[in-house]
């Protein structure tokens, strides 16, 4: 009997059913364009413009959109520009902020604290006007058009750094004076010691970069004029231009911009869920 | 404290230090600092783009603040009172709903956990993916949301529609992160307070009231001001879903700022940098309250 009541509160109904209805509602929107993606555009037309299950399943919309001839939207190249786009700036993203994170945590040099805290202090400012002259200096270097204009300037921030050197605090000295003693050098320290022992802390900065990149949509569009060398997130928002009111290439279009964020989320999903309670100082 | 040891056995002054910081240093200063600079500097002139900017003082902030004549004024407090409109519109929810989900999560029903993963995956998309997953639900007669509830709304063409429907997209998009600090929050909180307020005959809604919220204040106020902040950046749903419209209602400042900059025309790129200065001064001062705020909670 009691065991029963103890049972019967640990079932918390009507959280689960405002859970339920909220999920029904966020997961609604991704049903609706994974079927209609399969759809025939005539079938949908002749239905009057309205079907909820496809007729006929095919996958012709797919062929279409990620053939690489295809010339009105190239979203094979644009695919291939994302990967190496994004995955060159998390890269260096990583290495970069790891070796500043390094040395603000672990040297002692002459205004070490004063120039960090600037940065980070100058890095809240609001960036809006930033990209105006951003495209000037980028039309100065002649990175306009360029893979460089999409990989180089988000690794000016400082926030990611902040991260890693909380996280460097935690790493004992007496690990780093030891290698010292053993005739390591910094350099040497830092890719065989710090990037091993931080790796938890790498890892969602290099995500965050990852899909922060690969999520721009403002800079790609101005920074480069070349529909071949557009990026993803920024080339598929000309679809609209192209396919107009074609739900079932539209569609298509949408799985395609989902597809790799989905892929991605499965696999590292404890990583984005740890780090935002870490941003927002819930926890070290 | 440990630091300085190190120092002190190495003695001497390296130079290491500084190339290890460098790079990072350069980037800044050339990608984040000088254009912030140059952008402050370029509002208060005339510039094309791609001439030298000519300097013309405060002309640019008394066309687009006091000029009732100029295009830009309108173009200005349009933008600026549709991206206020938005933000006052949307955070309300983007606070109160991860604040409900969140609550019933960490009561952790059956399968509490897919349900965080349901609710988080929107965040992950980029702008253009959330538009192009949205931009037939509420299209008026191909769209599913007319189609179930057997409506003929013109959901984009009419406010407040159009209006509701960017809401909605944005907080499909964004609550994810609110939910999952607020997840770990509520989680952090005292249970010994909780079974108090329990054995003194507290219900559950009065424990959420004078137990739970108080003791999640500082996450509360941070997740407030961040989403405020998130939300004057408006740019991608009004420019792909509405195109602004109907009206200009919902063209936001963000996009008056960037046509005028980057549109088809003659490039206005002292205007325009003086309405993002302006638009960055309002976010700025919103984040000193962020600040203000945060200090006295602590206290």
């Amino acid at each position: 009997m009691r065991k029963a009541k103890i049972i019967w509160r640990k079932v918390p109904v009507i959280s689960f059913a405002i859970l339920f209805v909220f999920a029904v509602i966020f997961i609604i929107p991704l049903i609706w364009i994974f079927l209609s993606a399969f759809k025939v555009d005539m079938e949908i037309n002749q239905a009057g413009g309205f079907l909820f299950f496809p007729k006929t399943w095919t996958l012709r919309n797919f062929a279409e959109i990620l053939n690489p001839n295809n010339k009105q939207l190239p979203v094979y190249h644009w695919f291939t520009n994302s990967i190496i786009v994004s995955g060159s700036h998390t890269i260096l993203a990583v290495i970069i902020y790891g070796m500043s994170a390094y040395a603000y945590a672990k040297m002692n040099f002459k205004g070490r604290d004063a120039i960090f805290l600037t940065m980070l202090f100058l890095s809240s400012f609001p960036a809006i006007t930033n990209i105006i002259p951003l495209y000037k200096v980028m039309l100065n270097l002649k990175w306009l058009n360029t893979p460089l204009a999409l990989i180089v300037p988000g690794l000016s921030g400082v926030f990611n750094i902040f991260l890693i050197r909380q996280f460097l605090y935690g790493i004992p000295d007496s690990v780093i004076e030891s290698a010292k003693i053993d005739g390591a050098g910094e350099a040497r320290i830092f890719f065989k010691i710090i990037i091993p022992l931080a790796r938890p802390v790498l890892i969602a900065v290099g995500l965050f970069c990852f899909t922060g990149n690969w999520n721009d949509f403002v800079w790609p569009s101005i920074a480069i004029n070349n529909l071949d060398r557009l990026t993803l997130t920024a080339g598929l928002q000309l679809a609209k231009g192209v396919y107009g009111v074609q739900v079932a290439r539209m569609s298509t279009v949408a799985v395609v911009a989902v597809v790799p964020m989905i892929i991605l989320y499965t696999f590292t999903q404890k990583y984005f869920i740890n780090s935002i309670s870490l941003t927002a100082g819930l926890k070290g | 404290m440990s630091e300085r040891a190190l120092t002190r056995k190495s003695g001497k002054f390296s130079i290491t230090p500084y190339l290890f910081i460098l790079p990072h240093v350069i980037l800044f200063i050339v990608f984040f600092l000088y254009p912030l600079c140059y952008g402050t500097y370029a509002s208060f002139t005339k510039w094309n783009l791609f001439n030298e900017p000519v300097w013309v003082g405060l002309e640019n902030y008394k066309t687009i603040l006091f000029n009732k004549e100029s295009t830009f004024y309108r173009q200005f407090w349009n933008g600026l009172g549709n991206t206020v409109e938005f933000v006052l519109l949307c955070v309300p929810f983007q606070i109160i709903i991860p604040l409900i989900l969140a609550i019933a999560i960490t009561q952790k029903p059956a399968g509490h956990r897919l349900f965080q993963s349901i609710f988080y995956l929107p965040n992950m998309f980029s702008i253009t993916a959330v538009t192009l997953t949205w931009l037939f639900i509420f299209n008026r007669s191909l769209g599913l949301w007319n189609h179930l509830l057997g409506m003929d709304v013109n959901w984009y063409g009419e406010q407040p529609y159009a209006w509701i429907c960017l809401v909605i997209i944005t907080l499909w998009w964004c609550i994810g992160t609110n939910l999952i600090i607020y997840i770990a929050a509520i989680n952090g909180v005292d249970q010994s307070m909780l079974e108090a307020a329990e054995i003194d005959g507290a219900t559950k809604f009065q424990r959420f009231i004078y137990v739970i919220i108080p003791s999640i204040k500082f996450p509360l106020t941070y997740t407030l001001v961040a989403s405020v902040i998130q939300q004057f950046n408006i740019y991608g749903q009004p420019l792909i879903v509405t195109g602004g419209g109907p009206k200009e209602s919902t063209f936001v400042l963000l996009m008056y700022i960037r046509n005028l900059a980057f549109g088809t025309g003659n490039p206005i790129a002292g205007t325009s940098s003086a309405m993002a200065t302006c638009l960055g001064l309002v976010i700025g001062i919103v984040s000193v309250i962020q600040l203000t705020l945060l200090r006295k909670q602590n206290t």
